[in-house]
């Protein structure tokens, strides 16, 4: 048993030391911080404050707004990049020619630099852009200066390329999930004469639970710290700043106030764990076994 | 019959289409990236005009992109094959031997898939700084080396894997770490492959912690670099165009080797099933 | 021969042992200028083999980030490139060193000790400079009733033929007018902002005077531009729109020269000076100087690679790489390359007649409030006053 114990500790090891030094370490550092006016470029040495800094977030305009941008950009994107990440695993997952075409092409975005792909849609947004005249080719007015130079039409066209990039990946999830289906299952429904549609709402959808409540949880997490796009694409202009590009902003660049930064960041911290809490106590009920 | 082949017809339209919207940027990229320079305006030009590697050569001869490419695949091979080894060796860990306090960290593993690494930004810079690891290829590697994201999803594959075939081996009296490596670890082949595209790809796309906890040129990578170009004023969009294509290839070539091994590796696992 | 050795090797010892070496941070990384700074640096270490200098390039996306970071971690690099908006910062929080006792010598002969003077400590040596002026089409004018050989003097002058320009037809606009972009936008408009007389602070620095009457009518102005003839994009892409002959006119820098000569493109334009009620008017003045770390065991050194950099010769040499316009060395502005190139002169003259944002600390939060401010104005229809009034009183909160 002993042998055991030190084998388990051997195996964790790897995790042990990185959670304690990136991880742990990290955040108590800026956990404490977060109670101080700890500015960067200030040579007076840090003074605690107590929670002026969560105190004054609360009043902050750009705070706010930049929580409400990526709540929109979390609700907007991660529902519809499951349905339709689920809708193209379905089409990939049949018999045909040229299937593994297909499914490369689909998953292939997802894995592209996020840095590539803001520079390819900062370009195709633009005024003059592909995608400009395909709007005005189905009929429709595309934003005089571009989508990515107005407020009305920024956020959603950043979000709309987030799904774009992030289908294939859940995509190839969902797959793994669908082959893990035995096929009886279905020849059994066939025998019992259940059509296609009825097979996917019969057996496909309730067995793939547990993978979709997974790709919302990794979504959702990953769809919260949005940054590279906003970063590359707007600069946080025209209502697309997000949590972490306020954080970014305030900590780490012009205002170098990392106190005020790291207390931003606890807040996003906060709301990404309530969020996650959630769906992983739902998944719990809808399946123990997880 | 004939409905058949409507349905079928009517599946490759569909698939078609979203190859099409799938595809377009990437290619609108590299038909970009072979373009001379100049105006970028008209539509007509993407298909007519003519083509060119000069923005390619250009990038090689006027700036240090074979570094970039270097220092990209360098760093995203040694924190995959880490990622690979050591995920691994956490998730059996905790999978197979349920002790309390690996519940506990397992916990752990939870809350930092669910903490935003981007509020790390200066701790982790002060970190490196008095290690003295700051500007060197530690800070692009030490902190990625075990992924959270990894542990947890082998950590539920290996807990789909019946016990039967270690605890046969145990009874044999094979010692422990033969048993993970040599009997476990090739039934995750498949789970291992997902870790370790997933981890590479990520990887090999890093852009803000490679942008902050390094300064030199010699240790950009890929993303880093084209950041550093785009900031530039006067660089057009054949050369950036150039360079995406540049961070891009490479992933397409692993990928087009490594996808097989995927969708196999998933049949696999559906088969054991 | 043994002997003659023994000197050879004990002398290596010495020197090796004696070699400073000079951290060096620079923000020029265009493959076109780069190795003409390496070229310097090289002379340089020829010159003085005492002296080893590390070279380290940084970007305009990080550099500011990388230069705090470092200081306050205490390992801040010996001489640092700033641009002559952080200087303020830098030197109020003691990063910098003042360099006033030693440049007495050279402070007649260079261009631009003002944008690195606070509270009259010098801590900065001017290197390049740079200001904007205006770009015209002229085949866009020639459409017009204007003529091909038009030239804005007055605010209306530049107003009615940008009007008729943006009239010739639908593709073709009169302005170049940039969108919300991060410590652009504001570079635009300050020019009107100054023409017309308005200032961002009472002569004695002590209140924010931004909403003021002039001020109200530069915005007004601004904005007129903006929404009746503007082509709205980033500064890459009005300067590619431009390039491609849509818009008549616009504000660039000496970089657009650089894309014009090294694409080669073909493009009938001229430059002028800044319109203004009484011609030429006020542009925006900024530079790249080289401070020396506070904290910095090898000042002298520093000092003399500073002063090797930003010699005549090695500006010339610079310019010509980088096709910049504007050195800071008086000398080497006399040069006959400068004289004979007709745009280089408007940039030249232009820089005279040129204003740089105060030198505060704070200046660098202030620039961003007064960007919100004509971002408000000319994207969400705020008024111009208020916004102004409502910029001055964030700037007194953060100024108290």
């Amino acid at each position: 048993m002993r042998s055991n114990r030190l084998t388990t500790l051997v195996l964790l090891l790897p995790w042990i030391i990185t959670f304690v030094v990136f991880w742990l370490f990290p955040l108590l550092f800026s956990l404490i911080t977060g109670f101080t006016d700890y500015s960067l470029i200030s040579r007076n040495p840090a003074e605690w404050i107590g929670l002026e800094n969560y105190k004054e977030l609360l009043t902050d305009q750009d705070f706010i707004i930049s929580i409400k941008n990526t709540f929109i950009f979390v609700f907007g994107t991660v529902p519809i990049t499951t349905v339709i990440a689920l809708i193209m695993a379905v089409l990939v997952n049949q018999r045909f020619k040229g299937r593994g075409i297909f499914r490369a092409g689909y998953f292939l975005p997802s894995i592209t630099s996020m840095v590539v792909i803001s520079l390819i849609f900062t370009n195709l947004y633009s005024r003059g852009g592909y995608i400009a005249g395909l709007a005005s080719m189905l009929g429709f007015t595309p934003p005089e200066h571009g989508f990515l130079y107005d407020s009305s039409t920024a956020l959603f066209s950043i979000m709309a390329m987030d799904i774009w990039m992030s289908v294939g990946y859940y995509m190839l999830i969902f797959l793994s999930g669908l082959k893990s289906i035995p096929s009886e299952l279905y020849e059994a429904a066939r025998i019992q004469g259940a059509g296609n549609i009825r097979q996917f709402f019969l057996i496909t959808l309730p067995l793939l639970k547990p993978v979709a409540l997974f790709i919302l949880v990794i979504n959702t997490i990953k769809s919260f710290q949005v940054f590279v796009e906003i970063f590359v694409m707007t600069q946080g202009k025209f209502e697309t700043a997000s949590m972490v590009y306020f954080i970014y902003e305030t900590g780490v660049t012009t205002a170098f106030r990392f106190g005020y930064a790291s207390a931003a960041a606890y807040i996003l911290f906060a709301i990404i764990g309530i969020f996650s809490l959630t769906q992983f106590i739902l998944m719990r009920r809808r399946h123990p076994l997880w | 019959m004939v409905t058949d082949r409507i349905k079928k017809i009517a599946h490759y339209v569909i698939l078609f289409l979203i190859l099409g919207i799938m595809a377009f940027p990437l290619l609108w990229m590299f038909r970009v990236s072979l373009m001379p320079t100049g105006s970028l305006q008209s539509f007509v030009e993407l298909w007519q005009g003519s083509y060119t590697l000069k923005n390619y050569s250009d990038l090689f001869t006027t700036s240090s992109m074979g570094r970039y490419l270097f220092n990209s695949s360098f760093v995203a091979l040694i924190v995959t094959t880490g990622n690979v080894l050591f995920c691994f060796m956490v998730a059996y860990a905790l999978a197979r031997y349920r002790t309390i306090a690996n519940k506990i960290l397992f916990v752990t593993v939870i809350i930092v898939l669910m903490i935003p690494a981007h509020i790390l930004i200066v701790p982790l810079y002060v970190l490196m700084l008095k290690a003295k690891m700051y500007d060197t290829y530690w800070a692009l590697i030490l902190p990625w080396l075990v992924n959270p994201i990894g542990i947890f999803l082998l950590k539920q594959y290996i807990e789909n894997v019946p016990s039967t075939m270690e605890d046969a081996a145990r009874v044999d009296g094979a010692g422990e770490y033969r048993i993970i490596m040599t009997i476990v670890m090739p039934l995750c082949k498949p789970a291992l492959a997902v870790v370790a595209i997933q981890i590479f790809f990520t990887n090999w796309n890093l852009f803000l912690f490679p942008f902050i906890l390094t300064s030199s040129e010699s240790l950009r990578t890929l993303p880093v670099a084209l950041a550093h170009f785009q900031g530039q004023q006067a660089i057009d969009w054949q050369h950036l165009m150039a360079g995406s294509a540049i961070a891009v290839i490479p992933v397409l070539i692993i990928f087009i080797i490594l996808q097989k091994r995927i969708v196999s590796g998933i049949t696999a696992g559906a088969i054991k099933q | 021969m043994k002997y003659i050795l023994t000197i050879l090797f004990v002398l290596m010892a010495i020197t090796s042992w004696a070699e400073t070496t000079i951290e060096l941070w620079q923000f020029w990384t265009d493959p076109a200028i780069k190795p003409t700074i390496q070229n310097i640096i090289d002379d340089f270490e020829k010159a003085n083999p005492d002296i080893k200098v590390n070279l380290t390039d940084l970007t305009w996306a990080n550099g500011h980030e990388k230069i705090v970071l470092a200081f306050s971690s205490g390992t801040g690099p010996d001489v640092v490139e700033l641009g002559s908006d952080w200087i303020a910062q830098f030197g109020a929080n003691g990063h910098l060193a003042d360099i006033s006792k030693y440049i007495s010598e050279d402070s007649a002969s260079f261009q631009g000790w003002g944008m690195a003077n606070y509270k009259n400590k010098i801590y900065g040596f001017p290197w390049i400079l740079g200001t904007r002026v205006i770009f015209g089409n002229k085949d866009l004018l020639k459409q017009t009733q204007f003529g091909e050989d038009y030239i804005p003097i007055s605010f209306d002058d530049l107003k009615n033929s940008s009007y008729k320009i943006q009239k010739i037809s639908d593709n073709i606009y009169g302005w170049g007018s940039n969108t919300a972009e991060k410590h652009r936008l504001y570079k635009k408009y300050l020019p009107f902002f100054w023409t017309y007389g308005a200032q961002i602070f009472s002569d004695d620095g002590k209140y924010c005077v931004l909403p003021s009457l002039p001020a109200v009518e530069a915005m007004t102005y601004y904005k007129f531009l903006h929404d009746s003839c503007g082509y709205v994009a980033n500064q890459r892409g009005i300067e590619d729109a431009f390039l491609d002959g849509k818009i008549g006119y616009i504000i660039s820098g000496d970089w657009l020269l650089k894309r014009i000569e090294l694409e080669n493109r073909d493009i009938n334009f001229f430059t002028t000076l800044f319109p203004g009620r009484k011609f030429p008017g006020k542009s925006f003045m900024g530079g790249e100087f080289l401070s020396i770390n506070d904290a910095s065991d090898n000042k002298d050194e520093a000092l003399k690679l500073i002063r090797f950099i930003t010699s005549p010769e090695n500006q010339i040499k610079f310019c010509k790489a980088n096709r910049s316009a504007n050195p800071s060395s008086i000398n080497a502005q006399e040069d006959e390359y400068f004289k004979s190139n007709v745009h280089l002169q408007t940039f030249i003259k232009q820089i005279n007649l040129s204003k740089n944002p105060p030198v505060i600390p704070d200046w660098v939060y202030i620039e961003n409030i007064i960007e919100r401010a004509v971002e408000d104005v000319l994207f969400n229809d705020a008024l111009p006053g208020e916004s102004l009034r409502e910029a001055r009183s964030k700037i007194d909160k953060l100024r108290k």
